[in-house]
């Protein structure tokens, strides 16, 4: 002990703590209802609505509500469990860790509380607003523009409050748990602000400022990252806490914890291509979302392993301690879907994994059962800590733990049957194989008792976490909120005060610099160049691990000095963030979108045909339909109009602000239904869909008959548009509102015609106006430099000095 | 310098194997420092070199199709077989073929198969094209007039190639994209059986709008 240390006693704030904790539990709670509903509506119809008229006995006239429809509701809960439970349940594990690892109170009393009120005022406008209709259309972006400047400055004040908390610090040494702490927050504001820029048109309304493929790519480098550093990356942060103090065992490798770490945020940025494989994302892109995300398995199981190895020689305590049990199992949980993961973006799987219930699958393996035991692991330890008395029911937190690991097996078990059985049959080839084999229809019929499964699945864990909230609330009226005060001894502050260029110049900084170089240049560089950049990041790898070899004491030390100086450890985990989103999306941003449009440009919609394209995007149709006919000959056959390259082509949805390729068939493709249906099909369709398809799952949309499509709003829309460079001619507003009227009026005729009286200002009039533009494009040849043969001399698009052929013309 | 460390913890054992456990505690918490799992690095250093290997090989090498090449190579050669299948029917088909296999129940059967899961949402079950009073979009099949033509193999092409003219609001689609040859034979022959052939051989009528 140093002499001139101080003593000094520290009231930790935990009052902020338990208010986030209980606000997890209830939003938790509202969160898997509502994806209960949505998950009863994917296998019986009513569900949208109808269902209330049956149980009230006519007391409640309905074919449909909207608010309750899978389209609006699905967003609910994903915004729900994301933000809502696991956002507060990260707020609460984060606030409790970092005053402890920093031997400080949190940095400021007030600001907390903007953090916590402020958030949930955020959830409750979300709650409201996404069953309006009100959303941007992005998954997991779906909040209007004023909700989102609110998160970002909700965002800052958590930021500043946690930064201001880390500065004032008495610990001088970041333990692991901030670092991830560190990655969490700097992403999600570069990912969060990035993927919601917007230019609003109203007070309600905007559009994304990127379109098309920018559009698909950013919002998939934010999604992907999503789940990487709001419910992967802080959540670790929590494990590294909670689980040595749960187990009362040192963490198994300071070491790992490293490697896993850097490697981990560094590799997760460039994977979220690959939630667009074999679409019309350009190759290359692909190419890194599938390699990336086959290295981050390593990483992501790196995690696990010091999550579960931290238990040697504690492995007694999971027969007796619900908190281990429900870590465990997390951790589990998390290695099984990180593994999963690298499997389902390799491209041969995707093509039968993806826009099927696998991915679903997929994502709740991750979601219930790591989030979801994650965090009841952590109540149940913190909760008796807060309130100063002891868990109130230990055999109910085992009953929870059995049923909910139940309820997670039924699920996920049930979405891979579902997603591999719809995958397969949507991809069979009759006997000849020339055409499909199956009705997308017949596929619903087959999958249906799996979905009923899945429900009782998700039932089932419902009903262990509501096991969970009595044993909590009964835990906490049984006690009393405790102040945690300590006393420790602080010593004269020298951390935090390395030079700028220790950070920088050194080994470990200049060979991972270099090596990063080098591998950018093999892939940008034309062809010879490339190869001549890859023997050199070759040579340059085997110099570096040489080096280390001979003075990797150096190398930890400089890293245990880095340590000590949080500001150049964020400001490191920022570069290591930024640069796989940089290198993906600035090549596609700058290009001129007239460039990449391989021979097809999207025609302009109406003001009509924008108008209902609003309502789609309104409706949350994008939840069960995409618009992307994959590059794959099953894709083509079934989607395609019958010409040999059929798949959607870059220039078809160029326009599109925001894109809406969709990530789920749970309904076909509609990226050519324009040319597949007319209007009368689509008018009855929409009312009842079973008149069409008795297997269709699809609800009844009877208000679009009722509400008036809002052509007033049109004018600003379509100059919002054009200051996005969508190459509208100038138009008065009136010029503007007299075309959709004109062409609403045009199509009531119609319809009227087949006997489908419908008025021509209503919602359903503009909304199958736009149906009927889909897969509308013209022809446009490729740029004279686009058919020469010789691979390009600039750097640029690796798929441009490819060593074959350039892209033959379509010939058809 | 850790092992230096390590004897400040009386809990350490004094075994000079045990895992390195390094000094600094945090609120309690310890760190080991043990080895990475040799099968984990492998498992990274496999990803890493199979990430240079298959770019290596595709845009260095040109090895392996492009998504372009692979699919209209595939489609080509499916349109190939297509045009065959169509060719051997349609040399096999005529008008009296057709009315020939509408009395045959086997083949009818087939043919209401198809008609049962594609058509009736617009002809509705009955061939009538109205449901519950309420007109579809499809014509009427079980009526005399025919739009398009009312020869066996006007309707072929019909179910075939969908409305002729593409300019109206209202239009049958194509179903080669969905149906084979044969089952477009077979689906016709099932409106037929609803449906005489005419005695003479009189011209068929052909509605005037």
């Amino acid at each position: 002990m140093n002499a001139n240390a101080v003593k000094t006693t520290i009231v930790f704030d935990d009052r902020t703590v338990r208010h986030f904790t209980i606000a997890s539990m209830i939003w938790g709670f509202v969160g898997i209802l509502v994806g209960l509903i949505a998950a009863t509506q994917l296998s019986f119809w009513q569900m949208n609505g109808r269902f209330l008229q049956t149980i009230t006995g006519g007391l409640i006239q309905s074919e449909g509500l909207d608010f309750l429809t899978f389209g609006r509701l699905r967003p609910l809960h994903t915004n729900a469990a994301i933000f809502a439970f696991v956002g507060n349940m990260m707020f609460a594990g984060v606030y409790y860790s970092t005053q402890r690892l920093c031997k400080v109170r949190l940095a400021s009393d007030l600001l907390s509380a903007i953090h916590f009120w402020g958030w949930q005022l955020i959830i409750v406008a979300a709650a409201v607003t996404l069953p309006a209709g009100l959303t941007r259309g992005k998954e997991y972006a779906e909040l209007i523009w004023p909700i989102n400047i609110a998160v970002a400055l909700i965002w800052v004040v958590f930021a500043i409050n946690f930064f201001w908390t880390l500065k004032k610090r008495n610990e001088p040494s970041l333990y692991v748990a901030l670092w991830f702490y560190i990655a969490t927050i700097v992403t999600v504001a570069m990912l969060y602000i990035v993927n919601h820029l917007s230019l609003p048109t109203s007070l309600t309304h905007s559009y994304p400022i990127f379109g098309g493929v920018q559009d698909a790519l950013v919002q998939w480098w934010y999604g992907h990252n999503a789940v990487a550093f709001f419910l992967t990356n802080p959540i670790l942060g929590i494990m590294y806490y909670f689980m040595p103090k749960a187990a009362g065992r040192p963490v198994y490798s300071y070491r790992l914890s490293i490697i896993h770490f850097w490697s981990l945020v560094f590799i997760y940025i460039w994977a979220g291509p690959h939630h667009l494989l074999n679409t019309s994302l350009p190759r290359w892109l692909q190419m890194l979302g599938m390699l990336f995300s086959l290295m981050l398995w390593a990483p992501s199981w790196g995690g696990m392993l010091n999550g579960l190895l931290t238990l040697r020689g504690a492995w007694d305590k999971l027969r007796t301690d619900p908190v281990i049990k429900f870590f465990v199992a997390a951790i589990t949980f998390y290695g099984m879907s990180t593994f999963e993961g690298p499997l389902l973006s390799i491209r041969a799987v995707n093509a039968l994994s993806h826009y099927t219930d696998w991915t679903i699958g997929h994502v709740h393996a991750g979601t219930l059962g790591w989030n979801g035991f994650m965090a009841a692991g952590m109540f149940y330890w913190l909760v008796p800590v807060l309130w100063g008395t002891r868990l109130r029911s230990i055999p109910a937190a085992n009953m929870h733990f059995w049923i909910g690991t139940v309820g997670i097996l039924l699920y996920v078990a049930s979405m891979w049957a579902s997603g591999i059985t719809q995958g397969l049959m949507l991809n069979q080839l009759n006997a000849e194989g020339t055409l499909p084999k199956y009705e997308f229809a017949e596929t619903l019929e087959r999958i249906k008792p799996l979905m009923i499964t899945r429900t009782v699945g998700g039932g089932l864990y419902l009903i262990g976490y509501v096991i969970m909230l009595w044993n909590l609330f009964a835990t906490i009226r049984a006690g009393k909120p405790v102040t945690d005060s300590r006393e420790v001894y602080v010593e004269p502050k020298k951390h935090d005060s390395m030079p700028w260029k220790e950070v920088f110049l050194n080994d470990p900084i200049l060979y991972t610099v270099l090596g990063i170089f080098f591998c950018c240049l093999w892939f940008f560089l034309p062809s010879y160049a490339n190869v001549g950049a890859l023997a050199g990041g070759i040579a340059l790898t085997i110099k570096g691990v040489a080096r280390f070899k001979a003075t990797h004491q150096s190398w930890s030390f400089w890293y245990e000095k880095l340590l000590e100086n949080f500001l150049p450890f964020t400001v490191l985990t920022f570069i290591a963030v930024a640069i796989g989103g940089l290198l993906q999306i600035i090549p596609t941003v700058i290009v001129n979108r007239g460039d990449r449009i391989e021979g097809r440009i999207q025609k302009l919609y109406t003001p009509l045909e924008l108008c209902g394209r609003d309502i789609y995007v309104s409706e949350g149709c994008y939840n069960c339909h995409s618009q992307m006919i994959r590059q794959m000959v099953p894709d083509v056959l079934r989607y395609g109009t019958g010409r040999r390259d059929d798949y959607s082509h870059l220039g078809e949805s160029i326009y599109d602000h925001p894109f809406q390729w969709g990530s789920k068939r749970t309904g076909p493709d509609l990226a050519r239904e324009g040319s597949k249906r007319d209007y009368t099909w689509q008018v009855i369709h929409l009312r009842n869909p079973r008149d069409m398809d008795r297997n269709s799952t699809m609800p009844n949309y009877p208000w679009l008959f009722d509400k008036k499509a809002d052509i007033d709003a049109l004018p600003a829309k379509i100059a919002a548009q054009r200051t996005l460079g969508v190459p509208y001619k100038p138009m008065t507003a009136d010029v503007i509102k007299d075309k959709a009227r004109a062409q609403a009026i045009e199509i009531s005729a119609v319809l009227k015609g087949q006997g489908q009286l419908v008025p021509p200002d209503r919602e359903i009039i503009a909304l199958v106006a736009y149906l009927k533009a889909l897969g509308s494009w013209e022809e446009k040849l490729p740029a004279a430099d686009k058919s020469d043969d010789r691979p390009s001399l600039t750097p640029g698009n690796p798929d441009n000095h490819r060593p074959v052929a350039a892209i033959p013309a379509p010939a058809n | 310098m850790n092992n230096d460390h390590s004897a400040h913890h009386s809990t350490q054992p004094v075994d000079p194997n045990a895992p390195v456990l390094r000094p600094h505690v945090y609120d309690g918490i310890q760190e080991y420092d043990q080895k990475l799992p040799n099968w984990w690095l492998f498992t990274f250093y496999f990803a890493i070199a199979w990430f240079v290997l298959y770019w290596f090989l595709y845009y260095n090498l040109g090895k392996f199709q492009t998504d372009h090449d692979r699919v209209t190579s595939q489609i080509d050669a499916i349109n190939q077989v297509k045009a065959w299948e169509l060719e051997a029917m349609l040399a096999k088909l005529d008008d009296k073929v057709l009315w020939e296999w509408s009395r045959n129940p086997q083949i009818a059967d087939q043919g209401a198969a198809t008609y049962q899961k594609l058509c009736v949402a617009c002809h509705a079950p009955d061939l009538s094209a109205t449901l519950a009073g309420a007109k579809l979009p499809g014509l009427p099949l079980n009526d005399a007039e025919w739009k398009y033509g009312a020869k066996p193999m006007d309707l072929f092409k019909m179910v075939q190639k969908g409305s002729p003219d593409k300019t109206q609001a209202v239009q049958m689609p194509p179903w080669e994209q969905v149906l084979s040859a044969s089952d477009i034979a077979k689906v016709v022959a099932f409106v037929l059986s609803h449906h005489t052939e005419p005695a003479t051989a009189d011209p068929p009528k052909v509605s005037s709008n």
